[in-house]
């Protein structure tokens, strides 16, 4: 009997062997660069970063500022294991951890309601966040156009932040008094006044509790959580943090007038807009219009979503970057496309598999626009961007999303067309999508992406390029898309990028 | 004595389609052995299917699913090496299908699995025979299936190694009952996907995939001609996370189940080592499972070539 009990115990004793993984972090970093004139950049929401008037902060000599400074030596004086973990927490890029937030929060919210039992659908309601199917259901579109409001509204915040730091040039704690110690890495030609991590906390707390109003509280912690990192680590003061705050709602007031009134609430539509919708494709010449394949029949994800206020590009320049119609139904390229979704290899261990779940980045996940938010986050980390960089880096990659989602979904809609499932039932997929087929939008959002980021990281332009490539392609093997669809789509990406891109050439970065 | 059942251990399956196989196992998890030098040549084929799973602890239906079936070959081996110490080897080949929906069935040869199987104690009384085994064994992927597309997967791609008591009792007149209880460590696993939700954000392409304790507990009949017995099985995951309302299961998800099974074992009269036996089960209860109905059928046959 002993034996069984010491052999039991040896089991147990390897079970206790944890179920960590490795993930993919952004490493430790400091930036490279300062960007002094980072003030003069041109801003989205604002007209320019002298908007907002920013109060002369306190001299450095004043009794209220050496007030601060006291309050932050009694803080380190005071602090615990638990602050040092904030501390380090936070010490890379804010605005990087705010867009993993993001990501993350997407995650949670992107799976489509459960039918009701009498067949229709429910709609998530702003008005009733948290009651079944909670608000919002976080698929693409409304991914891309969270990350691209978090992220506008964090540059025009940062550039507004830059003129003031470099208007008063009063520097931070550490710098300034030398009781205060230096608990992290801080750039000491970089002034403090106003916290750039004020404004970052501030600006996603505004813009992320309107977005996923379930996890206010756990975004108002947080928020909390990195202004009070920046106060024990000696890196910014109280007036210091509170003239970031003030810049951060200022815009996050322009940012969300915006947000509510760019046609998003219009955006799912109604039965008889949908009936409209396939009417007018037939009459453009559509002789198969796209049928939802789910059971029961769901509507078309966010149908109207194509009326979506754009950031670069006007409606009539979208309808003009809207592609010429698919190859008709029954036409000699058309079988070719059907032809080759028939023979494409799904079996396992090939590499067409590999490739279709590698960018699947479907249900449950942070979406195809999440995935190139990381691979920017990445990429910022090794180029050593500072957090104003980082800031215009991820504006321009989610406008150019942004805007991607918004005329695929108004090319989709127009054209309604149908996806290969629809035409042959014995293809079958890595998971279906419900909407339209053409144009891919895995292909338009990586053909943007892959634009915007090869213009701000030139040297990896042929990389990204690539990697946008074999996203698009990623839906043929995936079963899911005609070749023409990702082809077109891809195409049009790369188009409507280019508008994000001239945006950032203009902007005074340079 | 020669009743010798053997079904190998199916510990490698995904759960979440095949739950009611594992607890099937008969040879490493049995209360029999086999004698020195005899070689048991096993082939099944089963099936399982299930239109209702328990996503968390919500037990529903999915249209677009319809109704989940899973197809198997199992091709089983076992040696005595001697009275005392068994050896198993088995590999099965699986396909899954649905009757609804848009995503793809898969297919191949699964995990190959050893498992020794060692006589510590033997005790005759009075009444009957009590005995206490141990068992060993590991498995791993032999074909590069993907374990990450749930519930289509054909398994769930970990390495795995597992340890078993087993204490068994015969009585004189034939009747016998089995417990056995086993904890299977699961390895971490590589999947093409680059990121997904687990409680929390991950940005890795390594999911972990949780161990499991399960067991059953067994009565039936044994003589020379037959074999009959019910049973009662359960699986639980040590660790893992439920599937989220109207989401994808996933291999990390924490999978439960419990089932209630018969089976039977027929010596085939004037053929020396021969018999047909066959299976079947019905998990009453779960978590991230499938409530599935499974049947088995197949041939075995023993034989001592060092005779």
């Amino acid at each position: 009997m002993k034996s069984i009990i010491y052999a039991m115990a040896i089991i147990f004793v390897l079970a206790s062997c944890n179920k960590d993984v490795n993930e993919r972090v952004v490493a430790d970093f400091e930036p490279s660069n300062i960007d002094s004139l980072g003030g003069t950049w041109k801003t989205i929401h604002l007209v320019s970063s002298a908007d907002i008037a920013v109060p002369v902060p306190q001299a450095i000599n004043s009794a209220a500022y050496k007030a601060e400074l006291d309050q932050i030596v009694s803080m380190q004086q005071a602090m615990g294991t638990e602050d040092n973990r904030i501390i380090n927490r936070w010490k890379n890029s804010g605005v990087i951890r705010w867009n993993e937030v993001a990501r993350e929060l997407v995650s949670v919210y992107n799976i489509p309601p459960e039918a009701n039992p009498d067949g229709t659908y429910p709609v998530p309601s702003a008005a009733n966040p948290g009651a079944y199917p909670k608000f919002p259901f976080a698929n693409p579109p409304y991914a891309s156009r969270a990350y691209a409001y978090l992220h506008t509204a964090m540059y025009d915040a940062l550039v507004t932040v830059w003129k003031y730091k470099f208007q008063y040039k009063r520097m931070s704690p550490a710098v300034n008094d030398s009781r205060v110690k230096s608990l992290e890495t801080i750039q000491s030609k970089l002034p403090s006044y106003p916290s750039e991590d004020a404004a970052v906390a501030q600006v996603a707390y505004r813009m992320l509790k309107v977005l996923f109003p379930n996890d206010t509280i756990m975004l108002q912690q947080m928020a909390s959580e990195q202004k009070r990192a920046k106060m024990m680590s000696g890196t910014a003061s109280a007036t210091d943090i509170a003239a970031g705050e003030q810049i951060a709602n200022a815009v996050a007031d322009k940012a969300l007038a915006r947000l509510r009134t760019d046609g998003m609430g219009a955006a799912v539509g109604n039965p008889a807009l949908w009936a409209q919708m396939e009417q007018d494709a037939v009459a453009r010449g559509n002789t198969m219009p796209w049928k939802s394949m789910e059971l029961p029949a769901r509507p078309m994800m966010l149908a109207m979503f194509g009326n979506v206020k754009l950031w670069h590009i006007s409606p009539s320049q979208r309808d003009s970057l809207r592609p010429e119609a698919p190859p008709p139904v029954g036409s000699d390229q058309f079988k070719k496309e059907l032809e080759e979704l028939k023979n494409i290899r799904r079996d396992q261990n090939s590499r067409e598999w590999q490739i279709a779940l590698y960018w699947a980045d479907g249900v449950g996940t942070y979406t195809p626009p999440g995935h190139w938010n990381e691979i920017a986050a990445l990429k910022v980390g090794e180029e050593k961007l500072n957090e104003l960089r980082t800031a215009r880096a991820f504006s321009l990659l989610n406008m150019g999303m942004a805007d991607a989602a918004i005329c695929c979904w108004d090319t989709k809609a127009y054209y309604f067309s149908a996806r290969p499932t629809q035409i042959d039932g014995s293809i079958k997929t890595i998971g279906l999508p419900n909407f339209p087929g053409y144009t891919s939008g895995h292909s338009t959002f990586s053909g943007a992406a892959a634009t915007v980021l090869g213009y701000v990281f030139p040297t990896s332009k042929p990389k990204f390029d690539a990697m946008a490539q074999e996203a698009s392609l990623s839906r043929i093997y995936g079963g899911i898309h005609f070749r023409a669809d990702c082809e077109v789509g891809l195409r049009c990406g790369k188009a409507i990028g280019g508008f994000s891109v001239r945006f950032g050439e203009k902007d005074g970065s340079q | 004595m020669r009743t010798i059942s053997l079904i190998v251990s199916m510990a490698g399956i995904g759960l979440f389609m095949l739950i009611s196989i594992h607890g099937r196992a008969q040879s490493p998890t049995d209360g029999f052995t086999m004698s020195k030098g005899e070689i048991c040549l096993v082939t099944d084929y089963g099936q399982t299917k299930w239109k209702e799973y328990w996503e968390g602890t919500r037990l529903r239906e999915n249209l677009n699913l319809g109704t989940f079936n899973a197809r198997m070959i199992m091709p089983m081996a076992g040696y005595g090496v001697t009275g005392k110490l068994n050896l198993f080897a088995g590999l099965p080949h699986i396909s899954t299908s649905s009757t609804a929906g848009q995503m793809t069935g898969m297919k191949g040869w699964q995990d190959l699995s050893f498992a020794a199987k060692y006589k510590l104690i033997k005790k005759k009384h009075e009444q009957g025979t009590f005995y206490t085994f141990l068992t060993a064994g590991f498995s791993f992927p032999v074909s590069d299936y993907i374990p990450d597309f749930l519930p289509y997967s054909i398994g769930l791609g970990a390495t795995t190694v597992n340890g078993r008591v087993i204490v068994h009792y015969e009585h004189k007149s034939k009747f016998f009952t089995t417990f056995q209880t086993g904890y299977t460590l699961k390895s971490n696993i590589k999947t093409d996907r680059q990121s997904y939700y687990n409680e929390r954000q991950v940005n890795s392409s390594e999911m972990p995939v949780p161990d499991v304790w399960d067991g059953a507990f067994r009565v039936g009949f044994n003589n020379k001609r037959f074999r009959a017995d019910v049973d009662y099985n359960w699986s639980t995951s040590t660790s893992g996370s439920d599937i989220r309302r109207n989401d994808m299961p996933y291999p990390f998800n924490k999978m439960d189940a419990q089932w209630i099974g018969i089976s039977g074992l027929l010596w085939v009269p004037g053929v020396e080592g021969l018999a047909l036996h066959a299976a079947a089960d019905q998990v009453v209860g779960g978590r991230n499972v499938g409530k599935a109905f499974t049947w088995t059928a197949g041939v075995q046959y023993v034989f001592n070539p060092f005779k």
